[in-house]
């Protein structure tokens, strides 16, 4: 019973994030207001770094370069051709980066209670559905025209779509597979989601029995959470890719 | 479906917005941010590159340049030995030739003195001779003047 009312008093959870008001029948919700805080903060580092990069380095540049220099030669060895990696490092290093900034700004001490109009102002982006989506639906684009770009639409058709009549466990595969293709839309969405969204729930938990040291301690583990699903969306994007370029398995057996 | 999409707060408006975002943030990060970082890294590996390949070329030309060092060396001190032994053979043979003229003209002296002392005692001698005639003389004039007194 008084879990009951604590629940309804203390701890309160929303799938959905608040809309604090809309803007030309846009619904501005505070995941949108964070994010937009989020990307124009990036945007004007980014733009005051780039003025000082110069070829002798200072700390911070030779910090970036190394660790640049350590994901895209990553990258070079996964998709295995430089050019492969230059078409292919911008777009994941800035899955990466948007991922953990999204990730890590709702820990920034006391950015969720500020309110506007009774409710909270900002709220960690990747408790909303609406951006993990998003970004799961740019990798799969991403994935399945490059696939077709990389390998030819007939090649990557070949995956998924075999004559039942030739090899009807390959036909059976072959739909699997494209079932599988759809389903990374919801697992890629979803993984982003749930964890960051537990994450910020088991925090309001921790808050609500163990005020003291708790939430500081849940905190902590969930910045590593954080990083941690910042780099398995960017990481099974390369993956994803790396497994569309590659030619068809059925090729060289028939 | 809409029931489900209403329970996440989706909305297409927001889905597009927030891939706008994604997309600007993409674009700039590129821009400003990978492809200068990049081109900072490959400049200046080749800046590296490019110094390895002078240092080498250093070391190639400081090692030619002992080989030929120790080369001019030594032909330098070969030179300086035939240099001084010739001037050694030339110094003895002057030194030789030195000691002979002088033993010639030692000689020679010693000759003219001999010479000159024969003659010198030959005249003593002769001028002798005519002094003793002439004292005989005399005491034969004295003698010859007393026994006629």
């Amino acid at each position: 019973m008084e879990g009951g009312t604590a629940h309804q008093s203390g701890i309160h959870v929303a799938l959905a994030a608040e809309r604090i008001g809309s803007f030309f029948g846009i619904p501005l919700t505070n995941t949108l207001v964070t994010t937009w805080l989020i990307v124009g903060v990036i945007v004007i580092l980014t733009l005051v770094l780039s003025n000082r990069i110069s070829l002798i380095p200072g700390r911070f540049q030779t910090l970036l370069e190394m660790l640049f220099e350590f994901v895209y030669n990553y990258v070079v060895e996964t998709l295995g051709s430089r050019e492969m990696a230059n078409k292919f490092f911008p777009l994941l290093t800035t899955i990466f980066i948007f991922v953990l900034c999204l990730n890590w700004f709702e820990f920034l001490p006391g950015v969720e209670s500020i309110l506007y109009h009774g409710e909270p102002l900002f709220r960690g982006v990747n408790t909303d559905l609406t951006t993990p989506l998003v970004l799961a639906f740019v990798s799969f684009f991403v994935i399945e025209i490059t696939g077709i770009a990389t390998i030819g639409v007939y090649k990557y058709g070949s995956k998924f779509l075999v004559n039942p009549f030739k090899s009807p466990i390959g036909a059976m595969i072959g739909v699997i597979e494209l079932i599988g293709e759809f389903v990374r839309l919801v697992s890629l969405s979803f993984r982003l989601f749930g964890n960051i969204l537990a994450g910020s729930v088991i925090i309001a938990v921790a808050t609500y029995f163990a005020p003291y040291g708790g939430p500081g301690i849940l905190s902590l583990f969930e910045v590593f959470i954080g990083f941690l699903q910042a780099a398995v969306f960017a990481l099974l994007t390369l993956f994803f890719i790396k497994l569309a370029i590659e030619e068809p398995h059925g090729a060289e057996v028939h | 479906m809409n029931q489900l999409f209403a329970a996440f707060g989706l909305d297409v408006k927001l889905l597009l917005i927030q891939a706008l975002n994604f997309a600007i943030l993409l674009a700039v990060l590129w821009r400003f941010l990978y492809t200068p970082v990049l081109k900072m890294i490959d400049e200046r590996r080749a800046k590296v590159a490019e110094g390895v390949q002078k240092a080498e070329a250093a070391d190639r030309r400081l090692a030619d340049a002992n080989e030929e060092g120790k080369g001019l060396v030594a032909s330098a001190s070969k030179d300086a030995e035939g240099i001084v032994a010739s001037a050694r053979n030339r110094a003895e043979e002057q030194a030789s030739e030195i000691s002979k003229r002088a033993q010639e003209r030692a000689d020679q002296l010693l000759a003219d003195a001999q010479a000159r002392a024969e003659e010198a005692k030959r005249q003593a001698l002769a001028s002798g001779e005519k002094e003793i005639a002439r004292a005989a003389m005399l005491a034969a004039e004295k003698i010859l003047k007393g026994s006629s007194h």
